[in-house]
Order: C-alpha cells, then sequence, then structure tokens
C-alpha cells in the first residue's frame, strides 16, 4: 500500500467542523429529522446538550447549512458574551441593520417587536457553546423568544448552565429538548468506515476489523472528537511506518499496538 | 511529527504495566494453592500420627492364669503371666476400693474456698525426695518399691500388641482366675503427662499423675502431686482424697486423718468424711 493512502485516510479525521464532512448516521439522522421537524413548529427554544465530542457543534453545522438555503438562519459557533455586541450582532445579521453606538436590550427588543416577519419562516439563531452565556443573558435570550420573531436552537455541554434551563420557567418555552450521546460500537464502524469510503479509502476502510473497532470502542467511549483524534494518530503512525519500515505494517487489519501506541500518544492512555 | 520510537518505547512499558496485575494474580493464586496444599498435607499428616499413637496406645489385656490343659502350648505367655499373678498380689486390695472411691467423687460438688490454703499454712507438707523415701523404713515392704524397680514391673507386664495373642489369652480364661488389668506404655503415657505438667501447671493434670501413681503404687509421688494439686488449686476434692489416701499408706495415718479433719471442718466433704470413717474404722489400710 502506498504511503499515500495512509495519508489521505489520516487527514478525513482531522478534527474540524464541517457540513461537508457530516456522517449520516441512522441514530444521529433521526435526531437531525426531528429536529428539523422541531424548527417548522412554532417553538420558542431547542435545548441541543451533550457530553462534548458527541458532535452539537457538527449537528448545528449541518443544519445550518442545510436551512441556509431557504429561510434566514444564523449560526455562532463561538458565543458573543458582550451583551452590547450581542444585540448588534444580531441585528445586522437578522435585519441588515448596523448601528454604530450601543444597543441594549430594551432598544434590540423594540427592534424585534416592530420587524414583520418575512413570509411563514421565522429567522432562527443556532447558538453553539451556550453553556458560556451568563444566566442574565440567558434571561434576555428566553425573552427574546417569548416574542416569537426569532427561534432559537442552543447546544450546550451538560453543565450547571442546563440546570437554568431547565428551571420551570425556561422548561415551559423549550419545545424540545434533544440529547446526543457518544457513538455505540456499530455506529463507530459504519462513522469510521464512511469516513475513509469517503476519500476512496476503501483499503484502510477494509482493515478496520470488528475487533479493531471495539478496541477503539474502548478507548475513546465512543466519543466522536477522541475517535478522530486516535485515527487521525493511528495513520499518522502507518504514514511513519510506509516511509520507514512498510514490512512492519499488516495490510489485513489494523494493528492492535498501533492503536495502543496512538491512544499512548494522543492521551487516551496513561502510560 | 511523531516521535515514533519513542512511542514504541512507551508502549512497550504500558504492555509490561498492562501484565502486571496478571502475574499479581497469578503469583498469589499459585502461593495460595500450594499453602493450602501444604497445609491439607500437614493436617492429613498428623492425623495419620494420631492415628497411629491412637493404634501405639496401650491395650488392656486380661491375664489370666493359665490352666494346667492350656500351659503346653503358652510356654511364653505363662511366664509373663506369672510374674503379672505376682504383682497382682503386692498391690493391695484397698486400691480397688479407692477406685470405686474415686468414681464416687466425681459426682460430688465442690464449694469455692479462699482461706483454707492459710488455715492448713501452718502444717505445710513437705515434698517427698528421693531422701525421703529412702529413709521411710517403716512403710510396708510392697507399698515401698523403687520407682526404677516399679518401672521395670511395668514393662514386664506389657504384653506385645498382637489381637491373635489376645485372642488366644481369652480363649484360655479361668473364671477362678483373677483379673490383672495393665496398660502398654503407662509410664510413657505418664512421662508424656508430666512433661505437660512442667509446662503448664494444669492442676488436672497433677491430679491425674497424683491418681496414677497412687494405682500404681507409688504413693510417695502420688502424696507429692496431690500436694502440688492442692497448692495450685485447695478445692479440688479428689486431690485431698489421694492426699490423704497416700499419707495412709506411708504408714502416716495420724496426718491423713488430720488433715482429713480440716478439710471436712472446711469444706463438709462426704467423700472425705467417708474415707476418715474408713480410716478410723480400720477399713482403710
Amino acid at each position: 500500500m502506498k504511503p499515500s493512502i495512509y495519508e489521505n485516510s489520516r487527514d478525513v479525521f482531522l478534527d474540524t467542523v464541517n457540513a461537508k464532512d457530516y456522517i449520516q448516521l441512522e441514530r444521529v439522522s433521526t435526531i437531525y429529522q426531528s429536529l428539523k421537524d422541531s424548527i417548522e413548529k412554532p417553538l420558542k427554544m431547542v435545548l441541543l446538550y451533550g457530553k462534548p465530542g458527541t458532535g452539537k457543534s457538527m449537528f448545528l453545522s449541518k443544519l445550518h447549512h442545510n436551512l441556509i438555503s431557504s429561510q434566514k438562519v444564523c449560526l455562532y459557533k463561538t458565543p458573543i458574551l458582550d451583551e452590547n455586541e450581542f444585540f448588534k450582532i444580531l441585528a445586522q445579521d437578522l435585519y441588515g441593520i448596523s448601528y454604530e453606538g450601543e444597543l441594549n436590550f430594551t432598544q434590540f427588543i423594540k427592534v424585534v417587536e416592530n420587524k414583520e416577519l418575512l413570509g411563514t419562516t421565522i429567522p432562527l439563531i443556532l447558538l453553539d457553546e451556550a453553556q458560556l452565556y451568563s444566566t442574565p443573558m440567558m434571561e434576555k435570550i428566553r425573552l427574546l423568544s417569548d416574542t416569537r420573531k426569532v427561534k432559537f436552537v442552543i447546544a450546550l455541554h451538560k453543565t450547571e448552565k442546563e440546570d437554568i434551563i431547565a428551571k420551570e420557567h425556561f422548561q415551559t418555552r423549550i419545545w424540545e429538548s434533544i440529547r446526543l450521546e457518544n457513538a455505540s460500537t456499530s455506529e463507530l464502524k459504519i462513522y469510521i468506515q464512511k469516513k475513509l469510503m469517503k476519500v476512496n479509502c476503501i483499503d484502510t476502510a477494509s482493515m478496520f476489523t470488528q475487533k479493531s473497532i471495539n478496541l477503539v470502542h474502548k478507548l475513546t467511549d465512543g466519543n466522536y472528537r477522541d475517535v478522530n483524534k486516535l485515527v487521525y494518530t493511528l495513520f499518522d503512525i502507518y504514514v511513519y511506518y510506509a516511509n520507514n519500515n512498510p514490512n512492519k505494517i499488516n495490510t489485513s487489519e489494523i494493528s492492535t499496538k498501533f492503536i495502543e501506541m496512538s491512544a499512548i500518544h494522543t492521551g487516551l492512555i496513561d502510560a | 511529527m511523531l516521535n515514533v520510537n519513542d512511542l514504541e518505547a512507551r508502549h512497550k512499558k504500558y504492555k509490561i504495566k498492562s501484565y502486571a496485575p496478571y502475574f499479581v494474580i497469578f503469583a498469589s493464586v499459585t502461593v495460595a494453592i500450594v499453602s493450602i496444599t501444604s497445609f491439607i498435607l500437614y493436617n492429613s499428616k498428623i492425623e495419620i500420627d494420631i492415628e497411629k499413637e491412637e493404634q501405639n496406645l496401650p491395650v488392656i489385656v486380661q491375664k489370666i492364669e493359665v490352666t494346667s490343659a492350656t500351659k503346653e502350648k503358652n510356654e511364653t505367655l505363662q511366664e509373663v503371666e506369672q510374674k503379672t499373678v505376682q504383682e497382682a498380689a503386692v498391690e493391695p486390695v484397698a486400691a480397688k476400693e479407692d477406685i470405686k472411691a474415686e468414681q464416687k467423687q466425681e459426682k460430688v460438688s465442690l464449694f469455692p474456698s479462699l482461706d483454707f490454703m492459710g488455715k492448713i499454712g501452718s502444717n505445710n507438707q513437705v515434698y517427698y525426695t528421693k531422701e525421703t523415701i529412702s529413709t521411710a523404713q517403716k512403710v510396708p515392704k510392697e507399698i515401698t518399691i523403687d520407682i526404677k524397680q516399679e518401672e521395670k514391673k511395668q514393662e514386664e507386664k506389657i504384653v506385645p500388641k498382637k489381637v491373635e495373642k489376645i485372642e488366644e489369652v481369652a480363649i484360655n480364661i479361668d473364671k477362678k482366675t483373677p483379673i490383672n488389668i495393665a496398660r502398654k506404655d503407662e509410664q510413657e503415657d505418664l512421662s508424656h503427662v508430666i512433661k505437660r505438667f512442667n509446662v503448664n501447671h494444669n492442676p488436672a493434670l497433677s491430679l491425674f499423675i497424683a491418681k496414677k501413681y497412687y494405682q500404681l503404687g507409688s504413693y510417695e509421688q502420688a502424696y507429692n502431686y496431690a500436694l502440688m494439686t492442692n497448692e495450685i488449686n485447695s478445692n479440688i476434692e479428689e486431690s485431698w482424697i489421694i492426699f490423704s489416701k497416700s499419707l495412709v499408706k506411708m504408714d502416716k495415718k495420724d496426718k491423713a486423718v488430720e488433715t482429713l479433719k480440716k478439710y471436712i471442718s472446711h469444706s463438709s466433704s462426704s467423700q472425705a468424711k467417708q474415707l476418715l470413717d474408713e480410716i478410723l474404722s480400720g477399713k482403710f489400710k
């Protein structure tokens, strides 16, 4: 096998959030469909939560990518912590109004209430890493959603912030709460193989036997971010051996030793 | 850029680390199995030893006077039996009565006494040493037999433990002949018990030794061990009985009577009273 195959396989697993790299898994696609259905309903807020690396950002990215052509949708991958800045950016992105001076919440909500909806669709705001927003800010987002002139999809880690969201006055406004989880063994196999197939690395995809998938799952607990890091390092090791000592490579299956070496390198194994 | 060589070294370490618990478990299981096996073997060895000891225990042999008809067949047995008959004649008949009395004593319960030793403190008894034994000329000949001679006789009494021989002896029982009961290795047993007593000073052991010596006719030793028993625990009735009986056997009737009276005044022992009556009336000599 040529070293370039391993290089291509390695690069697929670069940990980036790109809607094009989104892998359609059965369970994830079901969740995605239910989220899409929820958005079409007169909801106020959709809560998307889960542990880090479960694909929340990718989910929002995919949603943004799919909806941008049909409706007004804004994705904020990193939180805008300054309140003034947050409302100014929202006014700019939603309504094309740019404010040079200050724009506080009272001013912005007046702007929102006075704006007539274009068609039947309500503008959608996707907020990633929402756990970083302060509690007063979250309360203001809630009040904005109460105007029914804007919808929010909030993605956050399972932290104390989630408890705030879970409070009764917040809970009533949440149309749907979607929890994302780590991949199962079978999902992981599909995820890795589909990723490799996308770049035509069929040979390396077939090297992932159930045994090696089980080991990867054991080491990463099915966390997509960890899987990406591990498999990236794994193919990096393969690239090294393909260039320096090709005899050590078994092309029929992924070496357990190499997986363990990758886990040591990425810190999944403490050695 | 990956440092694969370093990564390989770390992986090697990791593998060794990951196998370490299995090695530890394997080693501990092996050690456990070995220790359990050795423990079981050791126990079974002890059991075998106990069985052997039990097999070597003295066998009660009924010795009888051989009839004239069987004399020709059992000449060797005859010699041994004649000796035992002679020894049996030496033993006082009172010994048999004592055994009965001791059996009765076991049924009597004792009450605790704390000041008894104080009362008899003024009449401290003296242990019989070899010198005292040698000077005790007044003691009847059959009673003052030297312990060593007694031991020799006991050894002579011992009949080799063979089931076949025992059966032969049983066949030749003459109803009129007296029965002599002897224990094989009795002295050995006794010395073993003495050793144990010297280690732990258990009054039950010293009482046992005193009783054995009394049965064997070694009254000085019986006296000594009964005295030791009384010093350790002054509330053992049997010990005082043996003590008094030994005194009588050593021709110290007055001392025996005095001791018994003191003991009776203190404990109201019916056994002691009975013995005192027997001594005074001359039934017990």
